[in-house]
């Protein structure tokens, strides 16, 4: 594979391309589907590709193909010049890129226990265990049980024209279970989610009590629950809704390609204090085993912590080769491909804001009337509007200082700035367990994200009556 | 024969070659799919030109049932080495896979006429200089309105050609085209920003006018600039096109047989049953010419069928594919996929009297709702969602664009409260996509 990507790389600099790079991709992986006491779904897959860059003129080429013969290969590297040339006078915004360092590199990060060295029916015996002590104490109020497991390696050699020859290796591990309890009346939801670098020891390390019971504990409280009032809160975040807070508000803005296209609030704000002083905020790629991380980006940049908010300030952005050269910054390794099909675009990485000096009971104290939000699900962004949503699987009132009520379904809507701005506490403790896959441009890539509990003057909430 | 008819039967060809082996190896049910897809793609980033890409590629997939067990492999490429393990795997996993007595049977052959209109020679002769220059009109057309416009997007096309076959004796050949133009606009005046964005999307080239969405695009960043925050209270919701489009496809998603059998869906029990206003009939045509998600077949080989799932307020219909359909003892309505889900195909509700304009001069107080997604939780049918894009209504007019507000209620109490759809309507290909109005919704605002 190095042979093959070294000679695309020579033949896109005899054939005039200012910048070229190679990436050869072999994915493959198995998955397990669980549901109702059977094991329902089992499922492989593999794949194998390249994907040609190249920098011609003013403009970006990419073509990609399902084979690594050499005469596919070549085609990939005729097709990319010939796209980037089609294209040479109508771009506004010239290409650029920064000076690669020619890495030459080699990283493995593979599983304790790889897919294999675990049989199929080892890994359904588990699946089986966690969801039959999840039914078990949902005493018969368990209508569906749901528990997958998946697992898989991506092997990737990366070359380009200044002389980086970098091959990875990671695997990485995802395990879910959603429990539906019913009262006759109402359905309900609770579920719970894992994801690791690694592989089988996943199901290893996670025990019946913190997968299958806790889904079921949270989708019998939430048939207990109340719905969620509507109107503007003090609100508490539990560290996976701070996960969502950094990953959807702030992240995706810091990308430096949405920066530099004019589409993100923070575009022209670098230096500037725009988070409360208690607010430090960083992406970091090499934490060991957390879902988001990885050596080397999709350029062959080393991976690190990059700091974005430190004690409020704005401090730096995510940046790929090409944001790098036009911001005159440092690249940080934040460029992804999700395959051998996509050409490397900004991504996050693991996303947290850190640990702060407020107990969890002082934040409560100062609060007379707000909500508690926990079991942190989904979010979305719109970074041009400057406005992110989350979305809470439980939640809990919080009368004068004390935790009141469960409350079901609840979602919140904010603008960015002002909730950075609004955040009056951050806690002294720490999780992040916001595994998933963050979804741009068409893209997937694996991240996490998390934080201590914060607290946030002034939210609005999404619920079903007036309070 | 020509090149692109051998290509064809070459597709047959292999998986009715996995399929023998399939069945060598144990399987007793089994069925693959096999095809190849190229396409092109043009990025837009700050009103210019970002990058041209393309990819081509092939791939397999297999299905397998042994005792009612499933096992499922895929494959990139048409390596015979690669096939040949995806067929072991896919057997292996099947055998490893519990029994399962509610599998009956996949499809047997039914034949059906073919859907005219989803492949486009001219889509799939254009070369990327044809598709640079779509995206290039859509750039100079946004200059001409808003010298100092964002512009951001994708215009793009996919061939694809390919092969369905299985144990059954099914043995199909598809083949379609596509081309669509995404395309997001950003304006800023001072410290305000009005973003929106527009689509264009078409198996026929004829169906689609993909180089003028930028105009639509700005025309609705245009109107959301200036947005105010608004007081709490219940008001009206009127969702227009694209916002009542989502709304629909939820309620389709809840209505997926396997989501009631598993009885994890909000319409459990509610087959028979009253669950929105009697002005809310949604057809599912899986078989309207030059239609979007339109074909013959569905992906396990079923006819695919017109299919009223929700008629004046009643569920009457749920979607199967033949799993479901085994289970409960019913025919499969041709919605299945090649992986073993259920997936609607073209919805197209019925229209009412008045139109959109005259839906929202009858409002008090309400939202209009432009765009947005409300999405139900599957399971409880609860909402609270974002008004994403929406616009204030005072005393039958529209106001201002909203900031910062959210809206709040159950699936199941929304719908009743639904008293009118339009008799107008936008339409893409093989979609109708009426405005909807709901009274009496719980709106929360920051003012």
């Amino acid at each position: 594979m190095e042979a093959l990507a070294q000679h695309i790389c020579d033949m896109a600099k005899r054939r005039g391309a200012a910048f070229a790079d190679v990436r050869i991709m072999h994915r493959r992986g198995e998955s397990i589907l669980v549901q109702d006491g059977r094991a329902d779904k089992l499922s492989a897959h593999t794949d194998r590709g390249i994907g040609v860059r190249v920098l011609v003129g003013r403009c970006w080429g990419f073509a990609s193909a399902d084979s690594l013969q050499k005469r596919r290969a070549e085609q990939c590297l005729s097709d990319a010049l010939a796209l980037a040339r089609a294209s040479q006078e109508f771009v506004s915004d010239p290409a650029m890129i920064a000076a690669a360092q020619g890495v030459r590199a080699e990283d493995r990060r593979t599983a304790e226990i790889p897919s294999a060295a675990m049989p199929v029916h080892e890994k359904i015996a588990r699946l089986l265990e966690y969801e039959r002590a999840g039914r078990a104490a949902g005493n018969d109020a368990i209508v569906n049980s749901i528990v997958s497991y998946s697992d898989g390696e991506r092997e990737e050699v990366l070359a380009n024209t200044a002389g980086a020859l970098v091959k990875t290796t990671v695997g990485r591990a995802v395990l879910t279970c959603v429990m539906v309890a019913s009262d006759g009346k109402l359905l309900q939801r609770g579920m719970e989610h894992r994801g690791i670098v690694g592989g089988a020891e996943l199901l290893r390390r996670t025990s019946v009590e913190e997968l299958g019971l806790s889904a079921t504990r949270k989708a019998l409280a939430m048939l207990k629950a109340r719905p969620a009032p509507a109107g503007r809160f003090t609100v508490i975040f539990h560290p996976s809704i701070t996960g969502l807070l950094v990953h959807e508000a702030l992240g995706h803005n810091a990308e430096a390609d949405a920066v530099w296209a004019g589409q993100s609030l923070l575009e022209g704000r670098l230096g500037e204090t725009l988070a409360a002083p208690c607010v430090s905020i960083y992406d970091d790629s090499v934490l060991a085993g957390e879902f988001g991380s990885y050596a080397y980006d999709s350029e062959g940049t080393p991976g690190r912590r990059r700091t974005i908010i430190e004690k409020g300030k704005l401090v730096g952005f995510l940046h790929s080769l090409e944001t790098a050269a036009k911001f005159g910054a440092e690249p940080t390794g934040s460029a992804r491909a999700d395959s051998y099909e996509s050409r490397p675009i900004v991504r996050m990485s693991n996303t947290f804001m850190a640990r702060g000096t407020v107990p969890f009971d002082q934040m409560l104290r100062g609060i007379d009337r707000g909500i508690y939000l926990m079991d942190g699900h989904w979010g979305y962004v719109f970074v041009q509007k400057g406005q992110f949503i989350c979305h809470a699987g439980q939640a809990r009132m919080i009368d004068s200082g004390k935790l009141g009520e469960p409350l079901r379904d609840v979602s919140i809507s904010s603008m960015t700035l002002d909730t950075l701005k609004k955040i009056d506490a951050v806690g002294d403790d720490f999780e992040m367990k916001m595994p998933g896959m963050c979804g741009k441009e068409g893209q997937s890539a694996p991240t996490d994200a998390g934080g201590p509990h914060v607290r946030v003057a002034d939210v609005v909430v999404g619920g079903q009556h007036c309070d | 024969m020509t090149a692109k008819a051998k290509a064809k039967k070459s597709y047959l060809d292999i998986c009715q070659r996995c399929i023998k082996k399939a069945v060598r190896l144990g399987a007793e049910w089994c069925d693959v799919s096999a095809g190849a897809g190229r396409d092109i793609s043009v990025t837009i980033e700050k009103t210019g030109i970002k990058t041209a890409d393309a990819g081509q590629g092939e791939d397999l997939a297999i299905r397998v049932f042994v005792r009612g067990g499933m096992g499922y492999a895929s494959v990139s490429g048409r390596e015979r080495r690669d096939i040949d393990e995806a067929v072991e795997r896919a057997v292996a996993l099947a055998k490893e896979a519990t029994p399962d007595p509610d599998f009956k049977r996949l499809p047997s052959p039914q034949p059906a006429p073919q859907v005219e209109g989803l492949f486009d020679d001219r889509i799939a002769g254009m070369s990327v200089e044809d598709v640079v220059r779509i995206a290039v009109s859509n750039i100079e057309a946004a200059k001409a309105m808003e010298p100092e416009v964002n512009l951001s997007g994708h215009v793009g096309l996919t061939v694809g050609e390919g092969a369905l076959a299985s144990s059954t004796g099914v043995a199909l050949e598809v083949r379609g085209t596509e081309i669509d133009a995404n395309i997001e606009a950003l304006l800023k005046r001072g410290d305000d920003k009005g973003y929106f964005y527009d689509f264009d999307f078409g198996r026929n080239l004829a169906d689609t006018a993909p180089e003028k969405v930028s105009e639509s695009a700005i025309l609705g960043a245009r109107r959301f600039l200036g947005a105010r925050r608004i007081h709490s209270g219940r008001m009206t919701l009127v969702l227009g096109p694209l916002a009542a489009y989502g709304l629909l496809g939820g309620i389709v998603g809840a209505a997926n047989a396997e989501s009631i059998q598993r009885g994890r869906s909000y319409l459990c029990n509610k087959l028979g049953e009253r669950i929105a206003g009697e002005h809310l009939t949604i057809v599912d045509d899986g078989l309207v010419p030059r239609g979007a998600r339109s074909g013959a077949h569905d992906g396990e080989g079923t006819r695919r069928r017109r299919l009223v799932i929700v008629d004046r307020g009643r569920l009457v219909s749920l979607l199967h594919n033949s799993y479901t359909a085994g289970k409960a003892g019913a025919e499969s309505t041709g919605h299945g996929t090649h992986g073993g889900g259920i997936s609607p195909t073209n919805l197209r509700p019925a229209l009412g009297t008045k139109t959109a304009a005259e839906l929202i001069r009858e409002v008090k107080e309400g939202i209009y709702l432009e765009s947005g997604e409300i999405r139900p939780d599957p399971a409880s049918g609860d909402v609270s969602a974002s008004i994403d894009f929406g616009f204030y209504v005072k005393d039958g007019q529209i106001q201002f664009p909203v900031e910062s507000a959210m809206l709040g209620g159950t699936i199941l109490e929304l719908l009743p409260r639904l008293d009118a759809v339009s008799s107008d309507a936008r339409e893409e290909p093989g979609i109708l996509m009426p405005t909807l109005r709901i009274q009496d919704v719980q709106i929360a605002g920051t003012e």
